[in-house]
């Protein structure tokens, strides 16, 4: 006897989409992954557009990403154009990096998915019965809200962010404004701690994770030239420039997004990815809060990726404070954009945003318009994977006798687990 | 009784919905003062059917299903709000509307791709679909913005929100003037206000994501722009970047 299980439009994720499981027996049949938001088609629209119009327009593919996106995009025009940026640069890119990752993940961690591992259908309902925890969680939040809004001019769709470096450099007095608020963050994190050290995350599902991160060249954690694709058997290093290799995109009808395997296999990005591949980097406070909520990695139960991000929202704090520390010590020059040439080129580039690694490629022509595009989610890589991950969770599931409503609110936590940005997921763009 | 009040959100990147959740210092006054009773968005449980006094809609109407879904909340919603430039004008996704979306999805997917059977339009802003009771442009909307309108149409005032050019709010910052001084293509002339002239104050041109102002003079910005050496087709580009269908119908921003 076959049944369905459905989730018709999940809650608590960015975006619309459902989940449609079919199962003969206690046998799964089908996953499907349902990405129904609209398309938009951006990657699409900006073909002809110049190059210093782009990224306020691509940036518009997702707000809680909107910096990662136009900082990434900054990156594979810099590259087609050789532009050089300054060391000062960098760092301030980071530190805007470091914001959204505290805010994405403080959200996600405490608003999105929080709910799910305490019993509560929202945090509003979690808010009257904990309001102290939802307070603290709103203070870091704001705190990555905050550094996105020194470095970028607005914590969605960022203004500030031009080809070459800044706008306009923030100040000292910014900075030492951040720091304060860094340090309150500091503490916070220690009071975060204390709450995710009593979640108990759910076991019910056991399934490797093929996992893909950039591996950092310096103490830019997200950043790096190398993405790495390790599983229980290999391990692979590949270059951004051949990003193909990887993410081997392709269709399927179910679904508005489009999808990638590696070597005919899902692969998941993200927190959880990016601390199984560079976990050795991660000390301080961050790397107390990885022991004592007992994150072992690599792991084979999805729903950790919760408490990767908690590990990373920390492991964020701690670096902001180390960048303002470096950039004030070092002293803030006043530096207009790097200058640059138009010229035809093509670039590519990644950078790892709080879902995973974003890649964008252009290719300009001769007068510095947009001749191709492509900008590859990390939704988009997920999706995939989320589908195995699904079946495993059905799977097992229904072997130990679970109830279809057990195995619904399963798919939901599987599928939140990802933190999916389902808008960003649509908005893929190819030659 | 507190207020019902439902937080949708069509097709878009969930921008204003953001916006909402960065409220951070407010948001726990907010959700004492609502009652939040359908935002998908937020929470798992949610009345999908009984009245709202206000619901808040952001993003634009890309196809048959979303275009239902917003007849459904205007049926329920005493006041319906479009919250940020994609329900006011369409945005980003309503742009060159005149080229072929098949054309477009073929360059996005490729030959392997999509897929008849797909409902693919240029997306159309909300009052295109349904009578909208006040609107909230920006992309996104500002969060004293959202905040003020809020307070004031659950005491039952109408918000008073800028109806001046962003130029204004320039020369009230002393900003240097980056399309007369440094001959840049700044599309605040023609912008609604409303922002603070934020991008001017970071040395980078408006580039209009708050659509058009009312009685703004369009062929004579996109003159000066041309005068600047950018050229023609450019100049239409940048300046429908947000608000195509708007500008297209030559309807200088009037919005409820």
């Amino acid at each position: 006897m076959t049944r369905t299980i459905t989730v018709n439009h999940l809650a608590r994720v960015e975006g619309h989409g459902g989940i449609k499981v079919v199962l003969d027996g206690d046998q799964v049949t089908t996953v499907d992954f349902d990405v129904f938001e609209g398309i938009r088609l951006l990657e699409g629209l900006v073909r002809g557009r110049s190059a210093e119009d782009v990224t306020g327009i691509v940036s518009r593919i997702c707000a809680i990403c909107s910096h990662g996106h136009s900082i990434t995009s900054l990156l594979a025009l810099e590259t087609a154009l050789e532009v050089q940026v300054t060391p000062q640069t960098r760092k301030l890119r980071d530190l805007a990096y470091q914001g959204a990752n505290i805010e994405s993940h403080a959200l996600h961690v405490f608003a999105l998915a929080l709910p799910d591992l305490v019993g509560h259908p929202s945090v509003i309902s979690l808010a009257a019965v904990n309001p102290e925890a939802v307070a603290l969680a709103l203070r870091l939040k704001k705190l990555g809200n905050s550094i996105q809004e020194v470095m970028g001019g607005r914590a969605v769709h960022p203004v500030n962010y031009v080809i070459g470096g800044f706008g306009k450099v923030p100040s000292v007095e910014e900075l030492l404004g951040l720091k304060k608020q860094i340090a309150a963050g500091l503490e916070d994190c220690g009071r975060a701690l204390e709450i995710l050290k009593s979640i108990q995350i759910p076991e019910f599902v056991n399934e490797p994770i093929k996992c893909a991160a950039l591996v950092p060249e310096d103490e830019a954690f997200f950043f790096g030239k190398t993405v790495q694709v390790c599983d229980a058997e290999k391990t692979i290093d590949l270059s951004v420039s051949a990003y193909r290799a990887l993410t081997n995109e392709y269709c399927v009808p179910h679904s508005h997004a489009k999808r990638s395997t590696h070597e005919g296999r899902s692969y998941m990005v993200g927190a959880l990815p990016r601390l199984t591949i560079n976990g050795g980097r991660i000390g301080g406070m961050a790397r107390k809060a990885w022991e004592e909520i007992r994150l072992s990695l690599p792991s084979t139960n999805i729903v950790m990726n919760n408490m990767a991000q908690a590990v990373e929202m920390i492991f964020s704090v701690e670096r902001a404070m180390a960048l303002v520390d470096e950039l004030l010590a070092a002293g803030l020059a006043v530096e207009a954009p790097a200058p640059y040439k138009i010229r035809a080129g093509r670039g590519a580039a990644a950078t790892e945003v709080p879902r995973g690694i974003l890649f964008y490629e252009y290719e300009l022509d001769g007068e510095g318009r947009i001749a191709a595009a492509d900008v590859i989610t990390p939704t988009a890589q997920n999706l995939d994977h989320a589908e195995d991950q699904m079946r495993a969770a059905v799977q097992q599931g229904a072997r130990a006798g679970a109830s279809e409503d057990v195995l619904r609110h399963r798919l939901e936590i599987v599928a939140r687990a990802y933190d999916p940005c389902i808008s960003c997921s649509v908005h893929v763009i190819r030659r | 009784m507190k207020p019902r009040i439902g937080i949708f959100g069509l097709s878009g990147c969930w921008g204003e919905q953001i916006v909402i959740l960065n409220c951070e210092d407010r948001l726990l006054d907010l959700v004492g003062a609502l009652d939040i009773v359908d935002f998908l968005g937020g929470s798992s449980i949610n009345d999908k059917e009984g009245p709202l006094a206000i619901a808040f809609v952001e993003g634009s109407v890309a196809n048959e299903r979303e275009e239902k879904a917003l007849q459904r909340i205007r049926e329920r919603a005493g006041l319906l709000v479009a919250c940020g430039t994609c329900a006011c004008f369409g945005g980003v996704a309503a742009m060159d509307a005149a080229v072929s979306r098949e054309e477009v999805i073929r360059q996005v997917y490729g030959d392997g791709g999509p897929s008849a059977g797909w409902d693919i339009r240029p997306h159309r802003p909300l009052s295109d679909f349904v009578k909208v009771d006040f609107s909230l442009r920006g992309c996104p909307m500002e969060k004293s913005e959202f905040l003020l309108a809020a307070a004031s149409l659950l005491n039952g005032d109408v918000p008073q929100l800028p109806a001046y050019p962003v130029c204004l709010e320039c020369k009230m910052n002393e900003n240097d003037c980056l399309l007369i001084s440094r001959g840049l293509p700044c599309a605040g002339p023609v912008t609604t206000a409303g922002c603070g002239a934020r991008c001017p104050g970071y040395n980078v041109v408006c580039i209009g994501c708050r659509g058009p102002v009312e009685e703004s003079n369009l062929s004579s910005i996109e003159k000066i722009f041309t005068q600047k050496e950018v050229s023609e087709l450019d100049v239409r580009r940048k300046l429908r970047t947000f608000a195509a269908p708007a500008l297209d119908r030559n309807a200088h921003g009037g919005l409820a």
